[in-house]
């Protein structure tokens, strides 16, 4: 198990050109990143193609990653999750996914998991999202998590894409005070 | 930093958040690449937001993506190949977290009957793994769940935890189970809050009960049972140990359909359990599974 800290180390020998690094770096981070554009992709295939993209990119772009700015994995994971959305948003086809059979049911079910593995970063942005309206909440949420364009998100909410795209300017400003961004 | 409109800051966010359509994308990265500050605050977006990738599961790429990440890199052949990535190493779960404190080994008391205790194995890899069982499906619902739990107040009515007999009710998943799939069952008692949480890896048929919210009596166990139509009786899973998480192989008798679509449920028993291998009591907790990992399609045949 890594620490940020490795993390960090690693990436700076992989900026310099260190192939055992970058090796070391895929095995530790692998796993998360390709769960990540998975979920958006929801194709294997597709996925192992933005992964291979993502991991190319991170070598050839390594030098650019700034500590002071973000953490490894939140960088690593934003170059692989931008290429997943990148993807899906220029394959028109794709329609919206149904919906995990167990989401309605368990949306209102209480549930202290992970409380104590979240990071104060994430408890910090989860109380921000949970001041949000229900419906933006979960807006905001299968945004993020499916990667869904406005259009997907206006069917599963029933409602027009304009409203879609107000919700989510607003919620995004709302956050961003919320955060004090 | 630069004053930015609002228009600005929510092009930012918005492919931070990723609901931008291909042109709006593209615009921004035109953006990005000709204003540092601009890239500044799309990456500050990225960095508060990617938290949230915290809870997102994680899943094992096959083996020869990496042989076609070298060689798109362009990276040295031979040397390396075969060596760190031969044997998978456990996937880093929360970079972003601090190392978890040390897990609470849940050993059986001196004066159980070592007969009906499984030798318990609590691992940190496993104490780790507890974290991404929530996964990519149940990512959504659970950050919801977590705001609920942490600041109920801060939900609207509708979102309040509401006492219910049995928290989880489920649909058992069609799809056949992929190796990766994970379910988790929370185990509650009547209008009370969850007492265990029960989360089953499909492929392995790994069981790991965390303990939310129960003490047994003095001179009494929590045994876990699993209850399925095809079978006559509850069958034993085991006593739940003293400490919070408990982790055992013992539903690897069990085919995934019983698994899948079983309740398990709580008694208290005596020390050590029901020396019968029949619940002396009625369960006072009880849930069943819900998947938690998408089925993932098989793999596109190689060009």
């Amino acid at each position: 198990m890594l620490t940020p800290v490795e993390l960090v180390w690693l990436l700076a020998a992989v900026a310099k050109g260190d192939e055992a690094a970058f090796e070391r770096l895929y095995a530790a981070t692998r796993a998360k990143l390709f769960g990540v554009v998975l979920r958006i992709l929801r194709r294997q295939d597709l996925a192992e193609e933005v992964i291979q993209e993502a991991y190319v990119k991170i070598w050839k772009s390594a030098g650019q990653f700034n500590p002071g700015l973000s953490s490894p994995i939140t960088w690593m994971a934003s170059i692989a999750r931008n290429r997943a959305i990148d993807v899906v948003r220029k394959r028109s086809e794709v329609s919206i996914e149904e919906e995990p059979a167990a989401m309605e049911v368990a949306a209102d079910t209480p549930d202290p998991l992970a409380r104590r593995e979240m990071t104060e970063e994430l408890k910090r942005l989860l109380e921000c999202v949970g001041r949000l309206e229900p419906d933006r909440q979960k807006l905001v949420l299968l945004a993020y998590y499916n990667g869904w364009s406005r259009e997907q998100l206006a069917m599963k909410f029933e409602t027009p894409v304009n409203t879609v795209k107000t919700w989510l300017r607003r919620s995004m400003m709302d956050i961003r005070e919320c955060l004090g961004l | 930093m630069m004053a930015y409109s609002e228009d600005h800051i929510a092009l930012a966010a918005e492919y931070a958040l990723g609901t931008l359509d291909a042109d709006e994308r593209a615009q921004v990265e035109a953006m990005m690449s000709v204003d540092t500050d601009f890239t500044a605050m799309v990456g500050a977006w990225q960095q508060k937001l990617g938290a949230l990738n915290q809870m997102v599961g994680s899943v094992e790429p096959r083996p020869e993506v990496w042989d076609r990440i070298k060689t798109a890199a362009g990276l040295t052949e031979g040397g390396l190949n075969g060596t760190g990535l031969a044997e998978p190493q456990a996937p880093l779960m929360l970079p972003e977290t601090p190392p978890p404190v040390a897990p609470e080994i849940v050993a059986p008391a001196a004066a159980v009957d070592a007969s009906n205790v499984i030798q318990l194995s609590a691992s940190a890899r496993r104490w780790r793994n507890i974290a991404t069982l929530t996964t990519a499906i149940a990512a959504a619902l659970v950050a919801m769940i977590a705001v609920g739990a942490y600041q109920p107040d801060l939900l609207p009515d509708g979102l309040r935890p509401k006492p219910r007999t049995q928290l989880v009710e489920v649909k058992t998943p069609s799809a056949p189970a992929s190796p990766s799939a994970q379910y988790v069952a929370v185990l509650q008692k009547d209008g009370g809050s969850p007492a265990f949480i029960l989360t089953v890896d499909a492929a392995t048929k790994n069981f790991t009960v965390r303990k939310v919210d129960a003490t047994a009596e003095p001179g009494k166990s929590f045994e876990l049972w699993l209850i399925a139509d095809k079978l006559p009786q509850p069958r034993s899973l085991g006593v739940i140990g003293a400490g919070d998480f408990t982790a055992r192989p013992v539903l690897a008798s069990y085919d995934t359909d019983t698994i899948k679509a079983a309740t398990y449920a709580v008694t208290v028993e005596q020390a050590g359990g029901s020396p019968s291998g029949k619940p002396t009591s009625a369960p006072v907790f009880a849930g069943k599974l819900i998947e938690t990992v998408p089925p993932v399609e098989p793999p596109a045949p190689t060009k």
